[in-house]
């Protein structure tokens, strides 16, 4: 228990303290958290009416950023896969950055749900037992699993890995192995689930195609890793952490397929619902043309069409994608195409036309923006917070106390200790020490504070006859043979092996002898720590 | 020993209701309403799993609650589907004339909020002549000096209470059912307002209330039902409900959209009773429900009685 409190005070300690740039940075964004969270405090006051959502488009900026983030979680397996199932050396050592960036989207998509709820202190209801979850019938109850679920095995295997490495051990496969490879179908699940929320909706025509649960994950492997790509050359920057420029290319070369795919989906899509024309394809064309005049989007969508385009070809050429610059760019324009393209641009105009037909152009308010921006913020706090533990951890800098460190001589010392006085004669301490079996006895002045030790090894050092008139006092050895009762078990070792006897006398603050320590007990110790 | 006890309880007393005290002040977002009745409606149980005490408790908690906002009486009834009766509802676009009277007879009936203002039946005009019922062209915002104009006819749309409704099935806490009358209803205390189900409705029928409904008291219908018309919350959804109020507490009685009509376009009644008024719209006239491809299966019948 100690040993807990004691290591999460270390963990707090390395979040909390930082040097100027840290402080700026969190500070930063604790700004834009604060003015979210004012303007959140203004929608629980008003109600959702502060932000342009209606009847008619009842979904609106919130739920774009919820879906384009669960893209962003789920593209954590993109490394998983080459690092675990190929043992591709150079992303298997960065794979823990991008679990914990998956930890970090996941808690935002479920602040993205919390903040778009009419009743968010119902959202209990949600909940299996305690409320109704309609499960297996609704599709939201369903991502509600699988969102959780994921948060909960990249919790599971980043916060395992990364004690193991606190406490300077290696991570055991057997142990999360089956949890990674857990992990790889569950994030093809959480897009899939989360993009048959809208697919399965007979009502909106624009998200009834089945193709969007493969286009979700096509976008999804693209936006996600560019993300990574420019945090790990943050973190190659700022920390001593070695990222290996092969892991990066290798990435890129991965979104470039990515991309590819998602490309083509899309020109299915687009061509299936232009060529065939039916009045289905309103939404599509509202999203590319306008619809009777009503055209806010169609900028939004060349711009997201273009840069997903040029993106791909970046990423497409080894000369492109090997150039940071070039790369860079290539990241930024995947995230903001597809940002756009899957945010937006998909939950927008399956609103638009509405159901009965009518045009209702929404555009987010001020106060929806703000709130926005603080998840976002909030988000990247969180990961902020996780890699400045993670990285330290990771470049081993910083170690828990283990529980071996935590043990200490008085934990482990035998309390019988037997004493004399110096003014003991030898006949006298032979008799005794061969009674009590003993090879060492300490002594000890007339306020019990330990002044030297005698070891048979002394006594039989004397010639024969010698022994008359002595006492304990002219045999015994200046006390080196003893260590302060908090010393660690560690310690002891070293000092038993530079001693000459096989046993330590522990002492109090005081200098009292309180107990002693055989090689055996450290032994003993050590093989209990070992089987635990 | 005993003493030792007495300590120890009175110290774990004492961190137990500091810690309440935190808790509650950290979960009452709404410190107007930070009081018992807030924590009861907080922990109140779904409805279909509560039992006839439990219900009869909640009743009188929202009854007392509606009369200290309203300063006067509510009646919240709980009346269940009768045995052998399915509501069906007809509508006889040949004699609508779009005067939307049916709509403001649903606000005054239904306790809607009339700012921001919810109604829970749209009337579209649509071009006479050209196109069948074409949504994409239809005009929900005609206001001319006056009904009906020549070149025009109208479709008044609520909610269907469809027989397969895919409201029901987005619903991720159960919070919307289909009762065995086929009402589709909405228990609005265990709404969470995540609007799943307006995605779902094929209908545009379900309103939410985007912000605090507003009605003077003097407007409230005092009688009504729990599934029903009761004066609603902010952030949760309702929608028609074929006055459920009235056609359960009063067998026979009409939904007031029927009562207000001036033509006689809108028809009610139980579609299992061979004799009534909708089986023999059905049975006698060219009937159509709205997005029969969605296999919703409305239990709300369009038809035209005669061609004009």
């Amino acid at each position: 228990m100690v040993q807990i409190i004691k290591n999460f005070f270390i963990a707090l300690r390395q979040i909390a303290v930082g040097d100027k740039k840290y402080y700026l940075w969190v500070s930063f964004l604790s700004f834009f958290i604060l003015l979210g969270a004012s303007a959140y405090f203004g929608q629980l006051n008003k109600g959702l009416i502060i932000t342009a959502m209606r009847d008619q488009v009842s979904w609106g900026l919130y739920i774009s950023n919820f879906t384009f983030l669960v893209g962003v979680a789920a593209a954590a397996v993109l490394l998983v896969i080459p690092a675990y199932l190929y043992n591709f050396k150079p992303i298997k050592e960065i794979v823990l950055f991008g679990e914990l960036l998956a930890i970090s989207a996941i808690s935002m998509c479920i602040l993205f749900i919390m903040v778009d709820m009419g009743q968010p202190l119902r959202v209990w209801h949600i909940l299996p037992v305690i409320g109704a979850m309609n499960f297996p019938a609704s599709l939201l109850a369903w991502d509600v699993v699988v969102l959780n679920g994921y948060l909960a095995i990249n919790t599971a295997i980043a916060f395992y890995v990364l004690y193991r490495l606190s406490i300077g051990k290696e991570y055991k496969m057997s142990v999360i192995g089956p949890l990674i490879i857990l992990s790889i179908p569950w994030a093809v699940s959480i897009h899939t689930v989360t993009a048959f929320l809208y697919n399965g909706l007979s009502s909106r025509p624009f998200w009834n195609a089945s193709i969007l649960a493969p286009r979700f994950l096509a976008s999804a492997f693209c936006s996600g890793p560019a993300i990574m790509l420019i945090l790990f050359q943050i973190i190659r920057k700022l920390s001593e952490v070695e990222i290996d420029n092969k892991a990066i290319f290798k990435i890129a070369e991965l979104i470039a397929y990515a991309m590819g795919i998602n490309l083509f989906l899309l020109g299915a899509e687009v061509f299936k619902e232009f060529y065939s024309g039916s009045i289905h394809s309103a939404p599509i064309e509202y999203l590319y043309f306008g619809l009777h005049g009503h055209n806010k989007l169609v900028p939004w969508t060349w711009f997201a069409t273009v840069m997903n385009i040029t993106a791909f070809f970046l990423f497409l050429f080894p000369r492109s994608r090997e150039n940071f610059t070039t790369l860079n760019m290539a990241c930024l324009f995947v995230i903001i195409g597809v940002y756009i393209e899957k945010g937006m641009g998909l939950i927008i105009p399956g609103f638009i036309p509405d159901v009965l037909g009518e045009i209702y152009e929404y555009t987010p308010t001020m106060q929806e923006i703000l709130i926005t921006v603080g998840i976002w913020a909030t988000g990247a706090l969180l990961y902020t917070f996780l890699l400045k533990f993670a990285i330290p951890v990771y470049t081993g800098k910083l170690r828990f106390f283990s529980k071996a460190q935590m043990i200490a001589a008085r934990d482990i010392m035998s309390r019988r200790v037997t004493t004399v006085r110096p003014e003991t004669p030898v006949d006298e301490l032979v008799k005794f020490m061969l009674s009590k079996h003993l090879t060492d006895t300490a002594v000890v002045d007339a306020g019990n504070k330990l002044i030297g030790t005698v070891s048979e090894r002394d006594i039989i050092s004397l010639e024969v006859g010698q022994s008359t008139g002595k006492t304990a006092s002219d045999l015994m050895t200046a006390p080196t043979g003893t260590v302060p009762e908090n010393f660690r078990i560690q310690e002891l070792g070293k000092v038993l092996a530079s001693n000459k006897t096989n046993l330590l006398f522990v002492v109090n603050d005081s200098g009292q002898p309180i107990g002693t320590i055989a090689g055996n007990d450290i032994l003993k110790a050590l093989e209990n720590i070992r089987q635990e | 020993m005993e003493q030792n006890e007495q300590k120890n309880n009175g110290l774990n007393r004492r961190t137990f209701l500091q810690g309440a005290a935190l808790g509650l002040a950290s979960l009452a977002l709404p410190f107007d309403r930070a009081d018992a009745s807030f924590w009861e409606s907080f922990f109140q149980k779904h409805f279909r799993e509560m039992n006839e005490a439990e219900i009869k408790n909640v009743l009188s908690r929202l009854e007392r609650e509606y009369e200290e906002k309203y300063k006067k009486a509510i009646k919240i009834g709980n009346e269940k589907a009768m045995p052998g009766v399915l509501f069906g509802y007809g509508l006889d676009l040949s004699r609508c004339i779009g005067c939307r009277r049916c709509v403001y007879g649903c606000v005054e009936e239904n306790n809607q909020s009339l700012d921001p203002q919810i109604h829970w039946i749209t009337v579209l005009r649509f071009k006479k002549g050209e196109k069948w019922v074409d949504l994409e062209n239809a005009e929900k915002y005609y206001n001319p000096e006056k009904v009906p104009q020549d070149e025009y006819f109208y479709m008044p749309v609520q909610c269907q209470q469809c027989e397969n409704p895919p409201c029901v099935r987005a619903c991720p806490t159960q919070a919307t059912w289909k009762d065995p009358d086929g009402i589709v209803v909405i228990d609005y205390n265990w709404c969470i307002g995540c609007r799943y189900c307006m995605a779902a409705c094929p209908y545009g029928a379900r309103r939410f209330n985007w912000g605090t409904p507003n009605r003077p008291a003097e407007k409230i219908n005092p009688k009504t039902h729990y599934l029903g018309n009761r004066p609603r919350y902010r952030g949760v959804v309702e929608k028609c409900t074929f006055c459920i109020q009235r056609t359960r507490k009063e067998p026979g009685r009409y939904p007031a959209c029927v009562e207000a009509c001036p033509v006689g376009a809108r028809k009610f009644g139980n579609l299992l009773d061979p004799t009534s008024e909708i089986r023999y719209a059905i049975e006698h006239k060219r009937v159509f429900r709205l997005k029969e491809d969605l296999n919703t299966s409305p239990k709300f019948y369009y038809f035209f009685a005669y061609g004009k």
